[in-house]
């Protein structure tokens, strides 16, 4: 589908469309009608006269000549009837005028008479104008009229549809507001309105439910992790086991971690959708990047560094500003390949982590998408960037990468709700 | 030491036990709700490990009623949950500590000596081992008498061996116990060697020896 139109533009066009091509068909239709009701009018008018004439002579009546009205003169044969248009000058009003004119031949008491009678045209032209054009007016207007009652009928009619729309456009599977759609008296709309309800509750009854049961599975799938963990290191001290198998063995531990994180990333994502987060506090980012980066020293990550004129306060749930930064700090560790060093930029409302890159990423869109990764060989849960965009959007923070001269840059934009 | 611990798997609570039972303490179990409340009611413990959601009941009920009797027990909370506000919630009736499933034994082992030696319930605040002394009050560790510089993780690390003595602790056991979730961050745990080395360095020669190498890649605290 190309344009969209909006539906009572689309109504309204349609209708002043055929309006249009209705009064000039019919302006056109009426106008040779009566164009032709005027001609046949005048012509009957010019035989009557010319029967007039003709009655007169025979009588011997004496008829004058009344140019350019009536011509009478004698001619000395007898030719066919002539009925045409001519232009004669009127000295009456001294112009040249248009003249409907028949000249018949007549034989009357062994005399042959040419007459010719002539009807001024203007006049059943001025009478053709003034038809057409009381026409068309009264046309126009009885349209306008109908057009804007038409349309304020239809926006009537339609408000309730227009107005569901709306709140359809609004309508969140992780706000739990409830959609407030308007009844209509009409069939349709109310049909309309009842099945946009079923289908969102039906929406939000599986989109609780799948929500419900990834928290489910993550919380159940700890208990196993838990046995297996203990079991392995019980293997690891109970029996004698050779390196390799020793080897194998801690693998299987790392993937439990791994297992773990996962698990945990899962769960801090539904409890953000659950709006489980509801303190807010005054958190000092600039002081949780200073600890945060004590804290990576002592994993020998030692070359992240922090500009920060002025502390960067921020209105959020302390837990999860924990998140936010340790989320982003990590993604910008994992990620940096060749242990460059990682600028911290934090002041007045916007925080800004960059870390060297060797080329832009591929899919720079699917960034914040769950389990979207674009470099295999780095050990993630994927989960990472899109809590970091689940606690972004809560608060309604703007985060935004880009990559510029070698770095990958994240920004988060606090602005409005800085504290 | 006399430890209860209560668990509904029973798969993991034989694990634990086995563990436990190697230091020569001992150790009973309870694998549902009822039988925990009575255990708890009629004996004595040092440390109770307690599973949160237990098999017909909860595991904090069981901390309210010991607390509302006044034991001089430590508790440990077990939960799947790894939720802020249940950790705090049982902090706040009065438990110990709070560990996480999936977690090492080496780590409860860790965590459960720690509760002990806070002195409370039967522990003593000083950890020796032969030459080595720890004072974990102040946070120093002694070798034959003389205190060592150690920095804080080399402190944590010897802490861990010594609580986990005997036992094989493997590179990922140990980074996750000295930096927790951060550890994931490591590509590899190659830089464990350093802390080790230097833990072994300040140790001294006569100190030394006791950390040895396990199966290539682990570690094991023993007396030879």
């Amino acid at each position: 589908m190309g344009k969209k139109t909006k539906l009572i533009k689309k109504t309204s066009k349609a209708f002043l469309l055929t309006g249009f091509v209705l009064t000039v068909l019919s302006s056109i239709a009426l106008y040779f009608y009566t164009k032709n009701l005027l001609r046949d009018q005048a012509e009957e008018s010019l035989y009557s006269t010319e029967a007039r004439v003709v009655n007169a002579l025979k009588n011997d009546k004496v008829v004058f000549s009344l140019p350019p009205v009536t011509e009478i003169k004698t001619v000395k044969k007898i030719r066919p009837e002539i009925l045409k248009d001519t232009i004669i000058y009127d000295p009456s009003q001294d112009e040249m005028e248009g003249f409907r004119e028949l000249t018949t031949y007549e034989e009357i008491n062994g005399q042959t008479y040419q007459i010719t009678v002539r009807n001024l045209v203007v006049e059943s032209g001025d009478i053709l104008v003034a038809i057409v054009i009381s026409y068309i007016s009264i046309f126009v207007l009885a349209f306008l009229f109908l057009f804007f009652f038409n349309t304020t009928r239809n926006i009537k009619l339609w408000a309730p549809f227009f107005k569901n729309l709306e709140q359809m456009k609004r309508f969140s599977l992780s706000s739990n507001e409830e959609l407030q759609l308007v009844d209509s008296d009409v069939l349709e709309f109310s049909e309309l309105k009842d099945e946009i309800l079923l289908l969102t509750s039906k929406v939000r009854n599986d989109y609780d439910s799948l929500k419900q049961f990834t928290e489910d599975v993550s919380h159940e799938m700890q208990t196993p992790l838990a046995i297996i963990q203990a079991k392995i290191d019980n293997i690891i001290n109970e029996h004698t086991i050779n390196d390799k198998q020793f080897e194998q063995v801690s693998s299987i531990q790392k993937d439990i971690q791994r297992l773990k994180h996962l698990n945990q990333r899962i769960t801090i994502l539904t409890k953000i959708d659950n709006n489980q987060f509801i303190r807010v506090e005054a958190v000092n980012i600039t002081k949780l990047l200073e600890e945060k980066i004590e804290n990576f020293k002592e994993l020998e990550i030692n070359y992240i560094s922090l500009h920060s004129k002025n502390d960067l306060i921020v209105s959020m749930d302390i837990y999860l500003a924990d998140i936010l930064i340790n989320n982003l700090i990590s993604n910008a560790v994992k990620h940096n390949i060749e242990k460059q060093g990682i600028t911290i930029k934090a002041e007045n409302s916007t925080l800004i982590i960059s870390n060297y890159g060797q080329k832009a990423l591929q899919h720079p869109e699917k960034l914040f998408l769950r389990f979207y990764k674009e470099a295999s060989s780095v050990q993630s849960t994927g989960l990472g960037l899109a809590i970091v965009k689940k606690i972004c959007d809560l608060y309604a923070f703007r985060i935004s990468y880009r990559f510029e001269d070698s770095l990958h840059i994240f920004e988060v934009d606090f602005s409005e709700n800085k504290s | 030491m006399k430890y209860l611990i209560a668990e509904d798997e029973i798969d993991l609570q034989q694990s634990i036990v086995t563990y436990l039972q190697r230091d020569g303490n001992l150790c009973e179990v309870a694998s549902n709700f009822n039988e925990a409340s009575e255990k708890v009611a009629i004996y004595d413990y040092d440390v109770i490990i307690l599973d949160i959601n237990l098999i017909s009941g909860s595991g904090l009920d069981i901390l309210k009623s010991l607390k509302k009797e006044k034991k001089e027990v430590g508790v440990i909370i077990i939960s799947a949950n790894n939720s802020l506000t249940d950790k705090l919630e049982g902090l706040d009736l009065g438990a110990d500590d709070y560990i996480t499933k999936p977690f090492h034994l080496a780590e409860l082992n860790a965590r459960i000596n720690a509760v002990l030696r806070r002195g409370k319930y039967g522990g003593d605040e000083l950890i020796e081992f032969n030459e080595i002394k720890i004072d974990t009050r102040s946070r120093t560790a002694y070798i034959d008498g003389k205190a060592m510089a150690l920095t804080k993780k080399e402190y944590d690390l010897l802490v861990f061996f010594v609580s986990n003595k005997g036992r094989v602790l493997s590179k990922e056991i140990i980074a996750e116990h000295l930096w927790g979730d951060d550890s994931d961050l490591l590509d590899n745990f190659d830089f464990i060697y350093v802390h080790i080395n230097n833990l072994r360095k300040k140790l001294t020669t006569e100190g030394a020896k006791y950390i040895k190498t396990a199966y290539g890649s682990g570690y094991k605290f023993i007396e030879d």
